[in-house]
């Protein structure tokens, strides 16, 4: 028997003190691991910034890295008024495998259903091999790239809409 | 676990011009299908611990009793098989009977209620069944346009068992005449997935002369794999 799935609704402009918990709860990263730093900003498609949105990671190959975490390998963070967001990024010995990062969840006002999306690293090695990327028209994986910095982090922008609008996923 | 296509007209239209502020948010390409076995058969860890006291109890997080109708909400989360979703996160959020949220960017004029603060979160059980206790939420305007109000509503976050079952949605009640005037409601194309928006009244769930009953069931997508036929 096939039940019918519930459908999705917006988070609307007030989520922020229901979310507030897991974002205190998973700012402080605790782990002996190498970590990195993925900076970036959400955009609408008129270029302006969404300082409502919200940005979720998920590490799977990372949880183990950060046992002692309330919840180890989530990450949950608000964009800031400049649309801006920081991810700190526990890497996984693995990275290097054309992995991602981090698996990527944006919600936002307006957004009626949350996109799943996820962060590539230009320096991984394995970037060409990776079995997610190549399932993208080459064309556009460059909208799941993060680039490295000058400061040693990376920038990884999200574009709702546009030339550059992010590949978002239905997975199978 | 395996993800079917959606089929058409469940999930709400990613721009939807009555909806205003989806115009310029909602991605104007189809999602990509792909296969990333760790989207579909991994989760974060959800302990007990980080359920509270009164996190599931809306109406007791206060110094004295909130303003408004106590009701109980309940339901079970289920995938696509009809399994029970065990174990699992669900937070919830909603404003007060006044139709204030406790935000500081909600400028509604409606009194805040000291004693509401409209936040709850907790886990599912061994049947995939939640319930919580809080205050009936009121309607709102949220300036979509001319005399827009948001029907009464619940926002539920759920993290299912795989990440990939993530889900956001919000949970009506029966008999709103703002459904067919709301945007965020109508952006479903399909009737029947609308109408499973909204709980149920229920009088077994009612408790005594303490508190009338709702119950919301959950699907989230997903189902295990069909076994080869022989």
């Amino acid at each position: 028997m096939t039940s019918k799935i519930t459908t999705s609704q917006t988070i609307g402009p007030f989520p922020h003190e229901a979310w507030n918990w897991a974002v205190e709860l998973t700012a402080k990263v605790d782990s002996a691991a190498p970590q990195i730093t993925v900076k970036g900003c959400i955009f609408d498609g008129k270029g302006e910034p969404i300082n409502d949105a919200w940005a979720e990671a998920w590490m799977p190959d990372s949880a183990a890295l950060e046992s002692a975490h309330a919840i180890p390998g989530y990450r949950r963070v608000p964009s800031g008024d400049d649309g801006g967001f920081t991810l700190q990024i526990t890497q996984a010995q693995n990275v290097g495998d054309g992995k991602p990062a981090a698996y990527i969840t944006v919600f936002a006002r307006g957004l009626v259903k949350h996109q799943f999306t996820a962060i590539f690293l230009e320096d991984d090695p394995a970037l060409a091999q990776s079995a997610i990327l190549n399932q993208v028209p080459a064309s556009r994986r460059d909208t799941l790239i993060a680039r490295k910095q000058a400061d040693g982090s990376y920038l990884w922008n999200i574009n709702m809409q546009g030339a550059a609008e992010t590949v978002f996923f239905d997975y199978i | 676990m395996q993800f079917d296509v959606v089929e058409p007209g469940v999930y709400p239209e990613l721009i939807y011009p009555t909806y205003k502020s989806t115009v310029s948010r909602g991605p104007t390409q189809a999602p990509l299908r792909i296969r990333a076995d760790a989207a579909t058969n991994t989760n974060l860890f959800a302990s007990p611990k980080l359920i509270l006291p009164h996190d599931m109890d809306l109406t007791a997080q206060g110094k004295s009793a909130p303003l408004g109708e106590k009701i109980v909400v309940t339901g079970r989360v289920l995938d696509e098989d009809g399994k029970p979703v065990r174990n699992s996160l669900l937070e919830v959020w909603q404003c007060n009977a006044a139709g204030r949220y406790w935000h500081k960017r909600d400028q509604h004029d409606a009194p805040l209620d000291p004693n509401f603060t409209g936040l709850g979160k907790m886990l599912t059980d061994d049947n995939g069944r939640y319930r919580f206790v809080t205050i009936k939420p009121g309607p709102y305007p949220w300036g979509n346009h001319h005399k827009a109000w948001r029907p009464a509503h619940i926002h539920f976050s759920m993290f299912g068992n795989v990440y990939a079952q993530r889900l956001v949605t919000q949970m009506y009640f029966p008999n709103d005449p703002l459904f067919d005037y709301d945007p965020i409601f109508q952006s479903v194309p399909d009737a029947a997935a609308r109408q499973r928006l909204i709980a149920r009244f229920s009088l077994e769930e009612t408790v005594d002369d303490k508190m009338l009953g709702y119950e919301f069931d959950i699907v989230l997508r997903g189902r295990h794999a069909t076994p080869m036929e022989s």
